[in-house]
């Protein structure tokens, strides 16, 4: 992000002293589990998603739904917690806390198509990453999660601009983020990284957030910017998108980020696209009813 | 066994196998048993994905193509074109979003089919409520006469469509078929073995123009089967497209 735009969008900020704080379940939860692994004190995190009743219904669930399920079904936060493991757990905090945060936001994009978006990107990025054996493969749910939130940060701070480069998206059929370069002169990438930090999110999903239409420019976490930024245009593709027609064509094979991953992934090579795109379809619509099913709880409570 | 036995008269199985591979009666009775196995169901703008990638997304940038701009046409072939929807459905999109808005271009479809009937039902041009079920009363009027129940296509969407029967494993017909921007071959390739599929795929790799594109149905792929393609996403659709020296088929962001 170049100077000038970082100093409008800091002004802007200021000005409006609007971003909104973490949900405090979440900045407790990071606390939590930034321990080790071994010092982690499972009874706390239990009871920090217990506090919330409404919270706690939603992470069963969705625990329970097909997309997070283990073999048994689980009926308390606890047993949640012990079968899912605390990244999951986290993932699923995450998923069922945030939507409640932007929800009635009047001049963006539907809450359903943008939890649609973002839980399509998070699930299909940790597939993918798994598929291609990327280390830590399980850090992908959240950075593909969270690597649209300034889109959120954009309807809530500059709610017509962002109305007009969205409308002007789908007219013109173009990527959201041009259309927003054209109308605010800056990118829900930009302003997603304004949250990023004031949310002190780690450095490697705060880099993904900057960088995920420019993953060339990532260096840190080059490899995580990658997967995301594939899984960000397989989504957007398959109808998991912004719920307009982008009029691109586009050889995945050809793109930086897949010879990136190719590089150091051999399972790149010999993965059968065509058929990773069709098994999509069917994610697509557990996608939906997970998201249907948050989305549902939170505008009710 | 399929009801050509019966017009062949032969009873049972062994005498139909028999019948079928003597080769007195062998090409006729061969071709009569394809006709039975091969004729399918379809109807008008069925797969709406490959036809908005072909108008929003192929055509822009084939009448972009510097190698397009001596002559404007775009040519096409529908290969295993069945009873003529696809062919027809394509005649329409041209009419519309190559003629109508390109001035200058004009374009030509080959639709081809190994079964005789299926030739004929194309030729024919006469559709049943289910195969129009797509369309709406505008588009009907427009590109339709009504003829009792049925569903005629009018002359100018004919006037651009040239139908022929043809066998895909035969080589010497189709090594002659080139010069094409676009090609369909539409859950076709299902009918045929691993080794035969490769050939019939360079065949429609060498019968492309430099930039063009090739669409599979909508749940085939040419894994394994050929390399010199690149394959490319649009949105909920899939083709591949054969490269053009200095043309990058566009990137995303």
């Amino acid at each position: 992000m170049n100077a000038a735009t970082q100093s409008i969008l800091a002004k802007k900020v200021n000005e409006l002293n609007n971003l909104p704080a973490m949900p405090s379940v979440l900045s407790s939860l990071a606390e939590c589990l930034s321990q080790n692994a071994s010092q982690v004190d499972v009874g706390r995190v239990v009871e920090l998603i217990s506090y919330d009743k409404s919270l706690a219904m939603q992470c069963l669930r969705v625990a329970n739904s097909a997309l997070f399920r283990r073999r048994n079904g689980v009926e308390t936060v606890r047993q949640a917690v012990l079968a899912l493991g605390l990244s999951r757990i986290r993932d699923l905090v995450y998923s069922c806390s945030l939507p409640k945060l932007f929800f009635g936001l009047k001049h963006g994009m539907p809450p359903v198509t943008f939890w649609r978006h973002a839980m399509g990107t998070a699930l299909i990025s940790q597939h993918f990453a798994k598929q291609l054996s990327v280390e830590n493969y399980e850090k992908l749910y959240l950075a593909g999660l969270l690597h649209d939130i300034g889109i959120l940060v954009n309807s809530l701070l500059f709610p017509e601009e962002f109305h007009k480069a969205l409308v002007l998206a789908q007219t013109s059929e173009i990527p959201l983020w041009e259309a927003e370069q054209q109308v605010l002169g800056f990118t829900h990438c930009e302003s997603g990284r304004v949250l990023a930090d004031f949310w002190k999110l780690s450095p490697e999903i705060a880099e993904v957030i900057e960088f995920h239409h420019q993953p060339a420019l990532a260096s840190s976490a080059a490899e995580m910017t990658a997967v995301v930024y594939l899984a960000d245009l397989l989504c957007r593709l398959r109808g998991l998108g912004y719920g307009y027609y982008e009029a691109r064509q586009f050889d995945l094979v050809a793109e930086p980020s897949w010879q990136v991953l190719a590089k150091t992934h051999p399972a790149v090579a010999d993965l059968d696209l065509v058929r990773f795109t069709f098994e999509l379809e069917e994610f697509a619509l557990e996608v939906e009813g997970l998201v249907d099913s948050i989305l549902g709880a939170s505008s009710k409570n | 066994m399929p009801a050509a036995d019966e017009g062949a008269g032969v009873g049972n199985f062994w005498n139909y196998l028999e019948h079928l591979t003597a080769k007195s009666s062998r090409d006729a009775e061969q071709r009569s048993l394809l006709n039975e196995i091969t004729i399918g169901e379809t109807y008008f703008f069925r797969s709406q994905q490959q036809i908005d990638a072909v108008s929003k997304i192929i055509l822009p940038k084939l009448v972009s193509l510097p190698a397009k701009q001596g002559v404007k046409k775009i040519r096409i072939w529908s290969a295993g074109c069945s009873t003529g929807e696809e062919p027809y459905t394509m005649s329409i999109l041209m009419m519309e979003q190559l003629v109508q808005k390109h001035s200058g271009w004009t374009f030509e479809i080959l639709a081809t089919d190994l079964n005789d009937n299926s030739v004929a039902k194309c030729r024919e041009g006469l559709y049943n409520e289910y195969a129009v079920r797509n369309l709406s009363p505008q588009m009907r009027d427009k590109y339709f006469k009504p003829e009792a129940a049925l569903h005629r296509v009018k002359d100018e969407v004919r006037a651009n469509v040239k139908f022929d029967r043809v066998n895909l494993q035969d080589q010497s017909k189709i090594l002659f078929m080139k010069g094409f921007d676009i090609i369909f071959c539409c859950n076709v390739l299902i009918y045929f073995d691993g080794a035969s599929k490769k050939r019939i795929v360079e065949h429609f790799y060498s019968g492309l123009l430099p930039g063009g594109y090739f669409f599979l149905g909508n749940s085939e792929s040419l894994f394994g089967i050929n390399d010199q393609f690149r394959l490319l996403h649009f949105p909920s659709a899939i083709a591949y497209w054969k490269p053009a020296p200095g043309e990058e088929p566009g990137g995303a962001k």
